[in-house]
């Protein structure tokens, strides 16, 4: 019919990423500049003491305090301690996020009523209602859960259902060509098809899931790397607290990088720039 | 004329039967209705090769969405072996313009999607029929790479392997070469032709293009649009096997073009207008 055939997305073929031989000039660059503010840092501090240690400590005091707080069993209870809620947080938002976003997505009586609400949701500051989680749930791992769930489980739900909603016609025609109907249609062909979307949504996820958790740390915590962060900050221990920040942003990167591998695993065939647009 | 008539009993009956069919729908954004095609009367027979001709928006694909079970008529019947169409079925498979493969499967897999669905057909041996629907469009050796690593030409050769391998008794193909570049386009008609002939499979095939309805088309149904309904019916009377160059200088071939072209040109500058 021609009203679906209008709405049929034809996705153009594009040619596969060229090899970029150049980008290690750059990488090399990047490795300079970083090299040169350490240094330009270290000098104020250290040698020029324009700035005073204890505001600011040079790079080779944070890397004395980064090398003790890997030796420190605290820090990797606390560690276990961060990561154990933002998995345990993640995996209900995976789980909820994606069955949320392909009803809403494939159904269009959802899709009117429930989506509005959800961009609404999406847009409002969820950080504010942190303090009300702590009160509701107690110091403990619960309400950090509860928000690395809440900060996570919107990009999920929103780029799954972006994914469900531009399944091409023509591949859902194709199904149904072939004997595919009800059921297994969203198993064939709307789980896969939207399957490259979704991974997007939980990389964005999985960012916000562990800022929630460090922030539930940090307004009232018991444990975890956001409550050694405050602990050290309110000691005035500077190297240490910029330690903590360093190993915070090592777990985030990793995390996005496992995830980003995971995607290229899981959907090799989907080019990363075309889903650019629903995150 | 919603009864189908008996009279063409004597030639044996029709596998596609289409009486008095019409297609409309509510446009949402204009809230007027829109009539796709109207009174749309034709009987196709065992084997017979159909190309559908008109110019973009004559319904040809609305038309060809209805045989396949994916559109609803809205009113008239469409028989097909007899019986009325009320949804897809596997006596009937199509190629998409877009090729609409799936894109995080092999090119075999793929080709099995087309029987994957059928529980006779995936008893022992299936393995063999996709092997054999795969060297039929000649894509052997390519079995393990993905649709995105093919050209547009090479992934169209899957459509039509995926289309044939449960070897449904009817082909429906909506502009299956309108994507393909010019030079692919003319090999893979002449080896539409060749298949089809040997596979002696009933064929609904829509094209925008006058050769391409000529050369493989025992007859042409021609569209006129606003709203989409049948022109004309012509049949070609050319000799088979065709090649693209064998009736290039076929007295039949210019005098079928020349009309064609009078025809549809009346009508490309209608809907032009209309528009």
């Amino acid at each position: 019919m021609t009203v679906t055939s209008a709405t049929g997305t034809m996705r153009i073929v594009r040619p596969r990423r060229v090899i970029r031989r150049s980008e290690a000039k750059w990488t090399w660059l990047l490795v300079g500049v970083i090299a040169a503010i350490l240094l330009i840092w270290e000098a104020a501090v250290s040698w020029l003491q324009l700035i005073p240690a204890s505001f600011l400590p040079p790079p080779t005091a944070i890397a004395v305090s980064f090398g003790k707080l890997l030796v420190d069993p605290e820090f990797w209870a606390a560690f276990g301690y961060s990561l154990g809620n933002v998995a345990i947080g993640l995996v209900i938002a995976v789980v909820v996020g994606v069955t949320v976003g392909l009803a809403v997505g494939w159904s269009p009586v959802l899709r009117f009523t429930v989506a509005p609400f959800l961009w609404l949701l999406y847009s409002t500051p969820k950080v504010a209602l942190a303090p009300l989680f702590i009160l509701g749930l107690g110091l403990g791992s619960e309400s950090k859960i509860a928000l690395v769930f809440l900060l996570a489980v919107f990009p999920i739900i929103l780029n799954t259902m972006e994914g469900a909603v531009t399944v091409s016609t023509s591949l859902v025609n194709a199904g149904r060509v072939y004997g595919v109907n009800g059921v297994a249609l969203g198993w064939k062909i709307i789980v896969p098809a939207t399957l490259p979307y979704s991974l997007s949504g939980i990389q964005r996820g999985a960012a916000l899931g562990f800022t929630g958790e460090v922030l539930g740390e940090f307004l009232g915590g018991t444990g975890g790397l956001g409550h050694m962060l405050e602990y050290a900050a309110y000691q005035f221990q500077m190297d240490d607290a910029i330690a903590m920040v360093i190993v915070m942003v090592i777990i985030a990167n990793l995390t996005l990088l496992l995830i980003s591998t995971l995607r290229r695993r899981l959907a090799p065939w989907y080019d990363d720039r075309k889903i650019a647009g629903a995150s | 004329m919603t009864t189908t008539s008996i009279e063409r009993n004597e030639a044996g009956a029709p596998l596609i039967s289409v009486r008095d069919l019409s297609v409309s729908y509510d446009v949402a954004r204009t809230g007027k209705r829109l009539t796709a095609i109207e009174g749309v009367d034709l009987d196709v027979h065992e084997g017979e090769f159909i190309t559908v001709l008109g110019p973009s928006g004559c319904g040809k694909t609305t038309f060809m969405n209805v045989v396949a079970g994916l559109v609803k008529p809205t009113t008239g019947t469409v028989l097909v072996g007899g019986s009325p169409v009320t949804g897809p079925g596997p006596d009937r498979a199509v190629v998409f313009q877009d090729y609409a493969l799936l894109p995080w499967r092999t090119v075999f897999d793929n080709v099995k999607f087309g029987l994957e669905m059928q529980k006779e057909l995936k008893g022992a041996g299936w393995r063999e029929r996709v092997q054999e629907a795969i060297e039929l469009v000649g894509l052997a050796g390519f079995e393990q790479s993905y649709p995105r690593e093919l050209s547009g030409g090479m992934q169209q050769r899957v459509g039509l392997a995926r289309a044939i391998v449960a070897e449904p008794r009817i082909l429906l193909m909506d502009e299956p070469l309108g994507a393909v570049d010019a030079l692919t386009r003319e090999v893979m008609r002449d080896e539409i032709e060749k298949l089809m002939a040997a596979t002696g499979k009933t064929v609904l095939f829509i094209t925008h293009s006058i050769e391409e309805a000529i050369l493989l088309g025992d007859r042409i149904v021609v569209f006129k649009s606003h709203p989409g309904a049948i022109k004309e019916i012509i049949e070609t009377g050319l000799e088979r096997p065709r090649s693209e160059r064998s009736i290039q200088h076929d007295p039949r071939f210019l005098e079928l073009r020349d009309h064609l072209w009078d025809a549809l040109q009346g009508e490309a500058t209608a809907a032009a207008v209309s528009k």
